[in-house]
Order: C-alpha cells, then structure tokens, then sequence
C-alpha cells in the first residue's frame, strides 16, 4: 500500500489503544494475584491496591509438592504428546493431499465426519477403560482426543496440497523412492513451518486440557497442572454447594480465596505467557495457513 | 465406493461396540472375587471434601479396615475416594462401565439413582446382613428411602434436624450493644441490619450464604419440599395440609420474597449475591460483612465456634431463628446404597453394617490411622498431630463427617462439646416432623417437565430471593413462565402419588 | 485388453497400498477414538437404565427429544444461539477487517509485530480464565468498573449480573476482544496478498486513502470474507459455550439473552443426569450441524471450488 504520514500515525493510535484494551484484563488478573485479600474484598479491583501481598503465591508454595509434580506431568505430556501428534497428522495428511490417491477424497470426508459426530462421553469412557485399560496411567492424559484431529489433519493437508507441486513426488518416483521414503525424506522435511504451527496447536491443546484427567485419572500420581487448578476449583464449588446444607462436620477448612484463584489462573497461562515471544511467528503462520489457501 | 468404505468402517464401529459390552457385563464383578483368597471383595465410593490421600496412604488405612472386616464378616474393602465435586458424575460413569463399585451414595439425588436403576433393592437383604443399622435408623427413616414398596438405600445416620440460624460478628454486635438473644426470627433481624449499617456505613449487614441465597429458604417454616431440594423446590405441602400447592404463589415465598427486597434496596445485603462466586466464609473473613443465614444442626456454641475458624478467626456468633422441621429430603439427602450390578450385595451391604455400628470402622474412615493421621486425647476428642493440619496429615476424611455411617460414634473432635451429641439426638427425636414424611416421588415420568421448570427457576429464584428484582412483578412472571414450563403436570403427578402414598400409610 | 486392465489395476494398488499404509496409523486411530464411540448415538433412542445396561434398557422413540422443543425456551434459546452467531459473524468480520487494514498501513514495521502479538494474545485464554476476567471488571461489590471507575465518577453502581440489556454488548465485546486478533491476521495475509501495482496506480490517479480502501482492498477481500462466513453458518447451531456459560457467571436473571442450545443442554443435564437426554441433545446438534456443513459447503463449492472442504 502507499504510505500516508497522517493515515499511518491515526493508524498507531488506534492500534495502541487496542493493544491496551486488549492487555488491560490479563494485567488486572496478575495485579489482583498479589493483592492483598483482605484488601481486595473491601477495595475491589484495582490496578493501584492499596495493599500487596504474596500470600497467595505462599499458600501455593505450601502445595509446592504436588504443583511441582503436576507441572513435570504437564510438561511430559505435552512433549509426548505433541511429537506423537504431529507424526501421526502429517502421516495422514499427506496421502490426502496426493492428487493421484484415489481414495484422497473418501479419506478427507472420513476425517471431516469427525469433526460433526461425537458418540459422548460414556461410549469413550466405556471403550478406553474396559479395552485399552487406560486408567490411572499416564496414557490417559495422552491419548484420548487430542493424538489425531481432524482440524489438524485439514491444516497439514492445504499446505501440502498448496506449497508442494505434485511435479516434486513424481521426479523423486523416477528416482526409484519408494513412497516411504518419498514421506521421510522429503515431505516431512518440507513440512517444517506448518510442523511447527501444528505442534503449537496441540501443545496448547495438551497443556491446556483437563477433561481427560477428570474422567480418566483420580491418581493425584498423575494430575496435570490444569487438572490440578479444576480440581481445586471443583472443590471449592462443592464445598459452596453444600456449605448451606450444612454437611459439614466441626472443622476448619482453609479454602482459596479470591487472589488466590487469580494466582491459579495466572500460574496456569504463565508457561504460555512464557513460550509466546518465540513462537509467536509460527502461530501466526499457522492461523494463516488454516483459514485460507495460499 | 465412497459409500461403501464408510459402511464398512460404520459396520467395523458397531461390531466393536457390541463386543465391547458384551464382555463387559460380566467380567467387572468376577475377577476381584477369586483373585485374593476366600474374602468377598467390596469397593466402597465414598465423597471427601478433603485431600485425595496416596495410594499407599489409603493403603494403610484400607488394610486396617481390612482387619477387622476379614475377622467380623469376612469381607477385604477397597476404598474409593472421590472429590466431591466428581462424585455423582465419576460414580454413574464408573457403573456405566461396569467397574466394580458395590457401595456408593446418593448426593441429594435419591429418586434419581432409583429411577435410573442404579440402586439396588435391599428390601430382604437388610433384615439379614444388617439388622443393627435397620434398628438403629428405625422405620420411619428408612420410609424416606423407600419407592414404590421397595427399600433403595440406608440414610447416613447423624444430626438432621437443621435449624435456621444467623451467623454474625459477635465483636460488632458486643460494640454496637446489640442484644442478640432478643432475636427470635427472621423479621427481627431487619433492625439489627438496620443498626449495623447506620453504625458502620461501610460495612454490609448480610452476605449470601452462597450464590444466589441469603439463606431465606431455611426460614420457611413448616415447608415439606416433597422430595425436591431446598434451592429449587417445585411442589410443596404447607403445614398439615396435604395438598401439593405451588410453592411460589404462596404468601410464605411472597413475604421472603419481599423481605429480601426490603433489605436489598435499603443496602443491607450484598448487592451481587445472586451471582457472586465467593462463599460466605470468605465474605465474612474480609470483615465487610456482619452476618449471613443459614441452617445447622449443632447447637448455636458448638456451630459458632466451628465456624469461627473458617471466617477467618474474628469472633463469630449463632443465634437460631427458628425450629427445624424435618421432612423427607432431610433424611435421604444422603443415603448408602448398593449398587445394582454389585456382584456381593450382601457382603457389601454387612460392610455398610459395620460403618454404622462399628466405631473403629466409621473412626477409620473418617480419622484415618491413630497417631499417624491424629491424635487422641484422654478424654476421648480427635485432633490433628502436632504441627499437622488437615492438609498435611496422610489421610483424612475429616470434613465428611456425618456423610459416613454414623456421626454418633465417630470421635468428636477437639473444641466441640460431647454433651451436644445429646442435645443432637433430642433434636432428631423432636423436631417437628413434616405429616408427609417418607414420602418419595418417582420424577422419572415428567423428565421434560422437569428440565424445563428447573431452568425456569433458576432464572428467576436467585434474583428474588437476593431482592434484586422486584416481587410485585416477577413473581407473577414466574408463575406464568412455571406454567408454561408443564409445572400444573408436576404438581398433579405429585398429588396422584402422595395420595397414594396416604392410603398405603395411613 | 482385459490383460491391459489388470495390469493397470494392479499398478493401481501397487500406488495406492503404500500411501494407504502411510495414512494408516492414523485412520486407525480416528476409528478407535471417534468412530468406535459413535455407536453410543443410539443411547438417544434409549430410555437408560443401568441396571439393564446400554444394550438392554428399552427403546423410548423420540421421547429423548422433546425436552429440546417442549417449552418456549426452546425459541428462545434457538434465537439467541443464531442472533449471536450472527452479529459475531457481521461485526467481528468487519472490525477483523479494521483492525487488517490498520496493520497493513504500518507495513512491516517492528511495532506491527508488538501489535499482532498482544492482540492475540486473549485468544490463547480458556474460557475460564476469561471468566475470572470479566467477574473482576463486573461484579456489583468488588468490581473495577463499579468500584473504580463508576464511583469515581460518582455514578450509581450497576448490578451487571442482573442487567439484561447490558448482556448483548457484553458478550460482543468479550467475543471481540477473545477473537479479533486471530481473525484480523486472517485478513492481513489475504491484503498483504493484494497486487502493490493497483494501489500504485490509485494514487496516479489522486485516489485518496479511504478511496483507496473502498475501492480496493475491500473489494479484493471479498472472496475471503464469503468463504470464512460460509464456514461459520455451518456451525450457526452451536455456540461457545465457554462465552455463554462462564462468563456471565450462570446468572439465572440472564437467561433470556445468554441461553443458548449448548447452556440449556447443559443445564437440563446437570440436573437430571440423563444419559439418553444427553445423547439426543448430542445427536440432534450433530444432525442439524451436519446438514448446514454440506449445505455451506455446497454452496462454497459452487461459488469456489478449491474452497470446499471436500
């Protein structure tokens, strides 16, 4: 486009302003994380507390134990996941986008069919219990759900069907490659940027998940560092739920308070907030590459 | 062919779907059976609102259990704690799926786990492998987990009778003189609100309970909810007369309704307790507020001085508003029951036996292993090992008490008083007692009714009673919108089978 | 001839097989894990007892679905399921676009990058958190808006909460705020896409800025914004139901603008529990979804073949 000195500068401020509207929350949430409760409550919200206070953090270190642990599984799964993930999409994607594989089409209806029907929860559970006996390992947080999706599968097979003429396959099958080695030695290879997007995708996935846990996992041996936040949170909600029908015995519970659920919330997001800056390229790439063709 | 391959692939699915429960039915039970000697096997779910304890840790408690099981009915226990906030939908999924769990029980949803089958009849078994707990309940309890003829389960034996009660700052009202033995109702609590909020203009008078309630719904009176639970009552009984009436045209809920207002619009309750997402423990511990509603079941020092530790240490008072009155969904609020694919119903319903009249199982249970998990006193109270807490010790199921087995046997802990264990029971006995009491109501047939006036009332209730909305006019919008909804369907079904009930009973 | 034809149907596998072996690992898994569970629609047929078991509980017709279309929650909720989606579609389309052109104007700047990335940054938020966002700026007591900015102005606080017409405008700014960066990046990729040359000549002529835009760039969005929007349609019967649920906090006065097809099914199981109700809500969104995916898909097809889905 032709550059306007006045359009250009109207342009950063309006864009600037955005930008704050737009990071104004996140920041009230980490403020909020180490404001003071007491403070907090009467107070509210603030972006100036009157009063700080890292009590949130400690009550957290206290819990040190089991966050520490929860965030090793966290981040195990997320790598396993995500290598494992990303080889098994690409593998599938690329003979969908061969315009020579006759059965290119059928395969792409079998993966976009999933995305419309889901049999609930109850078929799932019944299967990877009872069969895979998934229960309490770690392949719970795994593979349920995330190992293969069809939106995946879509991303991978655009950019091979857009950036890699056919020409390419066919010269390599002169050379004598077999189609395995075609898969290994090129396509794979050339699949690096939307590789990575893909990868960026499901470790989000993976790292924000905690629907597997929930229903496979009731092991704390094996609670993820989300698992372990819902959990927390769903104790809190059943404590409320029945703190009226007065279930409760004659004891002290100590229970999270307010800046201690932002403190959650805030260490939750604080790996992504973390990995973002370097990653931020492919994301971007990759919202690209998934919306439109080249 | 594109046809083809997906009919394939749909056929494939189904086949092994099918073979998949196929061999699920049976297998489930069977295998815990032979695998570990002579013993009858039984997995026992139960709801903690603590810690979830370690493997080994529940291992050591379980083996404890075990020894005194193996002994007296020849029975090895599995234990299976649940979050609670899990409970009901880790339970049903897990007997979907056919996984072994003989004892579970029943959060508040007693007709539920009937109509769906889930609950197995113990009509007979009861006389034989429990005859102690069928005792020690009595007939009348037990009615209230009867359905259609047939007993479903055994209600957790502890205080029920709930008395309303204000929960206040007594530091505040020491300062400001206020004479709180004077107030003996809800209406007297609208001048100490007023008197409070005139002395401490920043404080708020009343907090929520929880979302959506200040409380108000224990203060009905004599309300039987006929099956229903307190936050979303459909069809009532009010007082002695036993018509089912709609609850929400009545004066009762037009005068609480009402109060409510009042406060709201003079600032004398929290102003976004219809949605807000702290509990009252929290508010009260920010020292913002003076007091909140709610119902017990101890006597006022016992509840105040439990209580004052989770409002963040200020000095805490009680003050009943009112007389329990006890009805159905105060007994099977929370009831043991036996699952219907169990494979040992007997021998898990001789363990539920033992929770109840077993002292050092029910101790178990809820304590966990003596000197490791807590203390003993001499004179016979619970506490935690020095420099443990509930968050620390191996295992404790603390906060469930009164959910398993029997409350009566179970150590009281340090700083309650045994002698209100007396004053406890005496309510029980006493408190005055709904007419309608045993009844149940099978809801199974009137689901999309159900679905439909419960989400009809969740609009509406938590405004009116918070007093954010006004019941001159809501009120008659929620009556129509009730109707809409198929409530005049809920309220015949429920006439039909009380009256039938009153001539089976009567 | 008939030799001819085996040998080319044998060279046929001999391409094939391979590349069916490669895709195989996968399309075992999309069985396992997504097929193999979709016997489980069945159970909306169903009346579940869990005594009698999946297979043997007795066949209940379409009585699994009339709780979707019983009452007149049923309109409402359907109403604002499509109206929403709409005015997501409408408007977040168009300040996407906004957002793209301002960009765009920037260039390659270093800021652009700084720009992208915090506006991006929400859409990297689960709902949850999202939720705890908006409680802290809403709520009656504690909350920014009422304690801080309101009472500064000395204005009454507002009890967002129970404030119905706030809602609508509500939700679209939190959808905006969630989503317009990860869109407008979208549309960026299609401007940056734009031949230079036409806006070279533009300005020979003395076109102005705006003119420029007008008569430009949006134009040559146009296919972009067609497919994106027919995608959308395809998913008009579902909502978010993060956006729906979580952060208007469950509020019950809020129902008539929040409730949508997910929240009510949500809600009815929640508190019913109902397996086979459950299944029906499932299957009944699963169809009607289906059916507006191919519709949408037809229709993109016949206006742009290479971006049909299949």
């Amino acid at each position: 486009m032709i550059e306007s000195k006045t359009f250009n500068r109207a342009a950063t401020v309006i864009l600037s302003v955005l930008v704050i509207i737009a990071l104004l929350p996140i920041v009230l949430i980490v403020i909020a994380s180490f404001t003071d409760e007491t403070a907090l409550l009467r107070d509210g919200y603030s972006f100036f507390p009157a009063a700080l206070s890292t009590d949130a953090y400690y009550y957290m270190v206290k819990q040190g134990a089991v966050i520490m642990r929860a965030y090793g599984v966290s981040f195990l799964v997320t790598t396993v996941g995500t290598l494992g993930s990303v080889v098994l999409t690409t593998m599938l994607a690329y003979p969908m986008s061969r315009k020579s594989f006759k059965y290119a089409n059928v395969l792409s209806f079998f993966v976009f069919f999933t995305m419309l029907f889901n049999g609930g929860i109850v078929p799932s559970y019944i299967m990877w219990t009872r069969f895979f006996h998934i229960k309490n390992t770690l392949w719970a947080l795994l593979i349920p759900n995330y190992l293969v999706t069809a939106f995946n599968v879509i991303l991978v097979k655009n950019f091979y069907a857009n950036n890699v003429p056919d020409a390419l396959v066919e010269a390599a099958q002169i050379d004598g490659a077999s189609e395995l080695q075609i898969f290994y030695k090129i396509m794979f290879p050339l699949a690096r940027p939307v590789v990575a997007t893909v990868s960026l995708f499901t470790g989000l996935c993976y790292w924000n998940d905690w629907t597997n846990g929930l229903y496979y996992v009731d092991n704390e041996k094996y609670y993820s560092i989300q698992l372990l936040l819902i959990k927390i949170m769903n104790n809190i909600q059943g404590l409320k739920a029945n703190s009226s029908a007065a279930m409760l015995g004659t004891g002290a519970v100590e229970l999270p308070g307010t800046s201690v659920r932002m403190a959650m919330a805030f260490i939750g997001i604080l790996p992504i907030l973390l990995i973002y800056p370097f990653v931020q390229k492919y994301l971007v790439e990759g919202v690209v590459i998934g919306a439109v063709k080249g | 062919m594109k046809k083809k391959v997906l009919c394939g692939l749909l056929t494939a699915a189904m086949v092994t779907g099918l073979c998949a429960c196929g061999s699920g039915d049976g297998s489930g039970g069977g295998a815990g059976g032979g695998a570990k000697g002579s013993y009858d096997q039984v997995t026992y779910a139960y709801a903690t609102f603590n810690n979830i304890p370690t493997e080994e840790d529940l291992d050591t408690v379980e083996e404890a259990i075990n020894e005194i099981t193996r002994e007296k009915i020849n029975v090895e226990v599995t234990l299976k704690p649940i979050f609670i906030g899990d409970f009901s939908s880790n339970v049903s999924l897990a007997l979907q799926a056919g996984e072994k769990i003989d004892v579970f029980e029943s959060i508040g949803d007693f007709n539920n786990c009937v109509s769906t089958g889930m609950a197995a009849d113990i009509t007979e078994l009861i006389d034989t492998c429990a005859p102690e707990t069928k005792e020690l309940i009595g007939e009348e309890w037990l009615q209230a987990c009867v359905s259609n003829g047939k007993l479903y389960g055994i209600p957790t034996y502890k205080p029920i009778a709930l008395t309303p009660m204000i929960i206040y700052r007594q530091d505040i009202a020491d300062e400001l003189g206020i004479d709180m033995s004077a107030v003996n109702s809800v209406e007297d609590v609208t001048a100490v609100f007023e008197k409070v909020k005139e002395e401490k203009p920043e404080m708020t008078p009343l907090a929520p309970v929880e979302a959506g309630n200040l409380g108000l719904n224990r203060t009905y009176g004599t309300v039987d909810f006929l099956a229903d639970d307190y936050n979303t009552p459909v069809g009532v009984l009010l007082g002695d007369d036993m018509t089912v009436v709609d609850f929400y045209s009545s004066d009762i809920f037009r005068d609480r309704c009402e109060l409510a207002r009042s406060w709201y619009n003079s600032g004398l309750s929290m102003k976004d307790a219809a949605t807000t997402t702290s509990m009252a423990a929290e508010l009260m511990s920010s020292g913002n507020y003076f007091a909140y509603i709610a119902a017990y079941s101890y006597p006022e020092a016992d509840t105040a001085a439990s209580l004052q530790a989770q409002n963040g240490n200020l000095p805490t008072g009680a003050k009943m508003l009112g007389d329990a009155y006890i009805s159905t969904i105060d007994v099977n609020a929370l009831v043991w029951m036996v699952a219907s694919n169990s494979d040992v119903p007997e021998a898990a319903l001789r363990f539920l036996n033992l929770t109840y009249t077993d002292p050092d199982v029910c101790n178990l249970l809820i304590y966990g292993v003596k000197d490791r998990d807590y203390v003993l006193s001499e004179d016979g109270y619970a506490s935690y090992p020095e420099g443990q807490d509930a968050a620390t010790v191996p295992y404790t199921a603390q906060l469930s008490c009164g959910t398993l087995g029997n409350f009566f046997i179970m150590y009281p802990t340090v700083g309650t008083n045994k002698d209100s264990l007396e004053w406890e029971l005496e309510q029980n006995r006493t408190a005055e007692t709904s007419p309608a009491m045993g009844f149940t109501f099978d809801a199974s047939a009137l689901k999309t009714q159900y679905t439909a006036v419960k989400n009809v009332i969740n609009q509406y209730l938590p405004g009116l009673m918070c007093g954010s909305v006004d019941p001159e006019t809501e009120i008659p919008k929620f009556v129509s919108a009730l109707n809409d909804a198929g409530y005049q369907d809920i309220l015949a079904a429920k006439q039909e089978q009380l009256d039938k009930w009153i001539a089976e009973n009567k | 001839m008939a030799r001819q034809v085996k040998g080319k149907k044998k060279s046929d596998i001999h391409r094939t097989l391979p590349l069916l072996l490669i895709a195989l690992p996968g399309i075992i898994y999309l069985i396992i894990n997504n097929y193999v569970p979709m016997f489980g629609l069945f159970l909306a047929f169903k009346d579940y007892n869990f005594m009698k078991g999946i297979f043997k509980s007795d066949w209940c017709g379409f009585q699994n679905f009339k709780f979707l279309f019983a009452t007149k929650d049923a309109l409402i909720m359907t109403r604002n399921t499509i109206l929403y989606n709409l005015a997501f579609i409408i408007i977040g389309t168009a300040f996407a676009i906004f957002i793209a052109i301002l960009m765009c104007e920037l260039g390659k700047r270093l800021r652009v990058k700084l720009f992208q990335a915090s506006l991006l940054l929400p859409n990297l938020l689960s709902w949850v958190v999202i939720g705890f966002v908006a409680y802290a700026f809403l709520n009656a007591d504690t909350g920014f808006i009422n304690k801080t900015v309101l009472e500064k102005m000395g204005a009454e606080p507002v009890a967002w909460y129970t404030y119905q017409a706030a809602w609508p405008v509500i939700l679209l700014l939190v959808n905006l705020w969630k989503n317009a960066g990860y869109q407008s990046i979208i549309f960026m990729a299609s401007i940056s896409g734009i031949d230079q040359s036409l806006y070279e000549a533009a300005a020979l002529d003395g076109a102005t800025k705006m003119q420029q835009i007008f008569r430009i760039t949006l134009p040559m969005l146009k296919p972009t914004v067609i497919t994106l929007t027919l995608m959308s349609i395809g998913r008009i019967f579902y909502s978010d139901f993060g956006l729906f649920y979580q952060v208007p906090q469950n509020s019950g006065a809020l129902y008539n603008v929040t409730q949508t097809i997910d929240t009510y099914v949500y809600r009815g199981l929640m508190e019913l529990n109902d397996v086979g109700m459950s299944a029906a809500a499932g299957f009944y969104q699963s169809v009607v979804g289906f059916i507006l995916v191919l519709a949408a898909n037809a229709i993109v097809r016949k206006l742009d073949s290479d971006n049909a889905l299949f």
